[in-house]
């Protein structure tokens, strides 16, 4: 426990004694106070005349601007969380001070914890930059607390999932560079693929003249893959819970995202060691 | 304190080091000699704890290192070959990390830390980046690393590389003084440097261990060597300093120079000299050779290759 605390405690510093920790936060806080200002504005001006812009009444305050504007937060550690996770490890591979880490009195899953608490450790100014967000926000508009506490809770959770997938990339890559653009790579195809799969059909179109028993099995595989492809993005399953609405189904799967790719980097450092 | 037996180790199928085997006693300085590539930091590596042997044991301080990783990882100081540091930290803080990290109390990691850096010499460099330290410093700041929490067990790897003749020296003299309370295992390829610090050598080629003794009986020798400069017809001369009482072989060595070696415990000296002066060729240069290691390393080479030069 104390090995992880020191491990973290090193990255986290190192992550401000490196121009990496202001520049992540910088962005942040750039694209997201431009999104939210714009956003809000564009909610400004719709209540000024709802029907202009499709809508019959004033729409709720919570599930056009709210909730998306969250969500949008969290996507936008896909494009910038490259940033942390690309140096864990392909950055103590590339300059060799991966032999001093394995050198040291470390077991794997402190060496693992130490790093992942640490780029997690980098979600805290990403909620105060949110929280800056939504003080002026709740000044204009009153908001139910448990909505703002969920979408939160809600980017936490994306962040979570997208940096246990980028601490794996940068355990298999060899250098930072490389690192860096799989795992963007990777975030985005799986986010093009999800909102791709919003538009599958429902059933395959499969020819008539095809028997039953293929056309029975040919739409088994089809319903899994879609299945597959609509809930495997990352934000796929946020949506819902920035709107307070909390499906534990959601959390698990954030929860099990994340164990999943920890595993992951867990098996491929030990494996590295034996062959290395 | 160090046990290796039948240590073998892969690269694919490229043997690094095949069937090594030696001990290091308790507060000894071995020394670890060959030419690059020759397996040694491959063996250093194993013993770390960095990576894996293919086969054999290998032990630290009574502790398996395949089985027993973390009680290794706790004896053992380490500078690898490259020296790698976080080089945008600063050298108090990095040693703090490496405190931290090697179990030191809380309460006593700014003991430690002044501690190292007065033995490396680091003194008035503790806040500086360690980025922006010259190479000798860099190589200071990573035995201070080291020698952290103070380890009974050093392993350097070519701890002198790169650096100035002035800083080799100091960096010697401080090897020299912690070996006074560490067991240190130290790599080298520079066959003085194993002269002045070590007590015994294990000497490595190509995998294999081809000599290991102590410095005294490698560099000692019961067999004369002298080198003689004749003027005169070679085979003439070779022929005449082979008859003479007590020499084992005469090797030309250049142009009117020979090496002449004796038998064992034989002084050849003055047998040598008047069989020159009796055939009435012209004697410029007669000298006793000590044997340096660099004999004993080559040697060690060529009987390993099956044949002497």
């Amino acid at each position: 426990m104390r090995n992880t605390w020191a491990v973290c405690k090193r990255e986290f510093i190192g992550y401000f004694i490196t121009p990496i920790g202001y520049v992540f936060t910088g962005m942040f806080a750039l694209v997201s106070g431009l999104a939210f200002a714009s956003s809000f504005l564009f909610f400004a001006v719709v209540t000024q005349g709802p029907t202009k812009y499709g809508y019959t009444g004033i729409p709720k305050f919570e599930e056009t601007l709210l909730s998306p504007f969250l969500v949008f937060c969290g996507m936008l550690i896909m494009f910038i969380g490259p940033l942390l996770t690309m140096r864990l490890l392909a950055e103590e591979r590339n300059r060799g001070t991966m032999e001093l880490l394995l050198t040291y009195p470390l077991r794997t899953s402190e060496i693992l914890f130490g790093k992942y608490l640490a780029a997690l450790g980098l979600l805290l100014p990403v909620i105060a930059v949110i929280s800056v967000h939504l003080s002026i926000m709740a000044y204009f508009v009153p908001v139910e607390p448990v909505i703002l506490i969920f979408g939160l809770f809600a980017v936490v959770l994306m962040g979570m999932a997208f940096i246990s997938m980028g601490l794996f990339v940068s355990a298999i890559a060899r250098n930072q560079i490389t690192a860096g653009t799989m795992t963007f790579g990777i975030w985005f195809v799986s986010y093009v693929l999800g909102s791709l799969g919003k538009d599958l059909p429902q059933k395959i179109p499969a020819p008539e003249t095809w028997s039953a028993p293929v056309k029975a099995t040919l739409g088994f595989v089809y319903s899994i893959f879609r299945q597959f492809i609509q809930e495997l993005p990352i934000d796929a399953h946020a949506a819902e819970m920035a709107k307070g609405v909390v499906d534990p189904r959601d959390v698990v799967y954030y929860v099990l995202f994340t164990a999943f790719f920890l595993f992951l980097t867990f098996q491929a450092l030990e494996t590295r060691k034996w062959r290395a | 304190m160090i046990e290796v037996a039948g240590l073998t180790k892969y690269y694919g199928t490229v043997p690094a080091i095949e069937d090594l085997t030696f001990t290091v006693n308790s507060g000894e300085i071995m020394g670890f000699l060959g030419p690059n590539g020759a397996g040694k930091t491959t063996t250093m590596r194993i013993l770390t704890g960095f990576s894996p042997a293919s086969w054999g044991t290998a032990k630290v301080a009574g502790f398996d290192v395949k089985e027993n990783p973390l009680e290794v990882k706790r004896r053992v100081g380490y500078l690898p070959e490259s020296v790698p540091l976080y080089t945008e930290m600063l050298v108090t803080s990095f040693l703090r990390y490496a405190a931290e990290v090697k179990g030191v109390d809380a309460a006593k990691r700014s003991v430690e830390v002044g501690r190292v850096v007065e033995r490396c010499g680091l003194t008035g460099m503790e806040k500086r980046v360690i980025g922006n330290l010259s190479k000798g410093y860099r190589q200071r700041v990573g035995l201070a690393q080291a020698l952290i929490g103070n380890p009974e067990v050093l392993i350097l790897d070519e701890p002198t590389v790169g650096l100035d003749p002035a800083q080799i020296i100091e960096i010697r003299a401080v090897i020299k003084e912690l070996a006074r309370e560490h067991t240190v295992l130290l790599s080298t390829h520079i066959l003085p440097e194993v002269a002045m610090l070590c007590e015994r050598v294990i000497i490595l080629h190509q995998g294999h261990i081809v000599a290991q003794d102590s410095m005294r009986n490698l560099a000692g020798s019961d067999t004369m060597s002298l080198t003689v400069e004749v003027h005169g017809a070679k085979d003439a001369i070779i022929w005449k300093l082979q008859t003479v009482e007590g020499v084992r072989r005469v090797v030309p060595e250049g142009p009117e120079v020979y090496l002449v070696e004796s038998k064992p415990k034989m002084d050849i000296r003055e047998g040598v000299a008047k069989a020159i002066a009796a055939e009435g060729f012209g004697l410029r240069r007669l000298e006793e050779r000590t044997r340096t290691l660099e004999d004993v390393f080559i040697e060690a080479l060529s009987t390993e290759q099956g044949g002497m030069v």
